[in-house]
């Protein structure tokens, strides 16, 4: 059986190099069967996309999509320097 | 001499499907602030069909807008074509340069870049060893030496750098230890302490936090998306 940090690695680097995603900023976890993906985007389209590159990335895993989608709200309070 | 309020934001990472999505975000833009400061990873791959949605979303504002290209607005080795799409936009965008603005009679001086990494005093890569260390560190010295140069010759009444990357490690918390050398360098920190500034901004580290400080006093701010959660940040000067 490979060993699972070598899947969680396949996986992130799967991540920042498929053309899909180029995504940099999610945590990738294995834990036995599971796999666990968290962090933040800023659409849910990408949120399925990135679930898609991972689970190609790892067949057999079942893939927990953990990411969460930002709300970006208005510029808010400023702050005096 | 007037207060200046400075927007800033990174790692806005556009491409077709968020068209018109930050745009929005800048309605009344001007009420907020009298620049904007865009602190690179514009795009997610650095195609020029994504350009052209970054020059899209920021364009003819009724402030100005200064950007800086990030790690991913190079990925598809179309740096040059990049800049030159956005500057026809009206956009500055800053290579190890500067620019000046006149805001009401105030002369606020940006000098900016993407930085680069290495690390952090004490735990960073030297210019040591084999050629493809040499070459990475190599790289963020020559960077850092362009910003010393460019802000000991800025006339300006308030100094801001804009880069990408993270001239300090205050800013990184919450990102894991092990890629802090792929986050920044203290060199950056360390040139702009030489010269003084009033303020740098920096985007890249999507898990850091908002607030830090150079060890020779200049506020350090982290205004990458997912830092802010908001569309922008405002520091008055």
């Amino acid at each position: 059986m490979e060993a699972p940090q070598y899947v969680a690695a396949r996986v992130q680097r799967a991540l920042a190099e498929d053309e899909r995603t180029h995504e940099l900023g999610i945590r990738v976890d294995v834990r036995g069967e599971q796999l666990f993906l968290r962090g933040q985007v800023t659409g849910a389209e990408r949120r399925a996309l990135i679930a898609d590159v991972a689970g190609e990335a790892a067949p057999g895993l079942t893939v927990h999509n953990e990411i969460t989608v930002m709300d970006v709200r208005g510029p808010g309070e400023e702050e005096r320097l | 001499m007037r207060e200046l309020r400075i927007a800033a934001v990174g790692d806005v990472h556009l491409d077709e499907s968020l068209r018109g999505s930050y745009r929005a975000r800048l309605e009344g833009v001007e009420e907020h602030a009298d620049v904007l400061l865009l602190a690179g990873d514009l795009t997610r791959h650095g195609t020029l069909e994504e350009a052209r949605v970054v020059a899209e979303e920021f364009r003819d504002l009724p402030i100005p807008v200064v950007a800086v290209l990030g790690n991913h607005d190079h990925h598809s080795d179309l740096p040059a074509e990049i800049a030159a799409l956005l500057s026809g936009a009206g956009i500055t965008v800053l290579h190890d340069d500067s620019t000046v603005l006149d805001i009401d009679g105030v002369r606020l001086g940006v000098v900016g870049g993407k930085g680069f990494g290495g690390g952090y005093a004490g735990k960073c890569a030297s210019d040591f060893g084999e050629p493809e260390i040499k070459a990475f560190v190599g790289h963020t010295k020559r960077i850092a030496e362009r910003w010393r140069v460019a802000l000991k010759e800025l006339q300006a009444d308030r100094r801001v750098v804009l880069s990408h990357y993270s001239p300090v490690k205050d800013t990184l918390h919450g990102e894991p230890l092990e890629i802090y050398p792929f986050l920044g360098s203290y060199l950056l920190a360390e040139a702009v302490d030489a010269e003084g500034a009033d303020l740098i901004v920096h985007g890249h580290a999507h898990a850091g936090t908002e607030k830090g400080v150079t060890p020779g006093g200049v506020r350090v701010r982290n205004v990458a998306l997912p830092v802010l959660g908001r569309a922008y940040g405002v520091y008055c000067l």
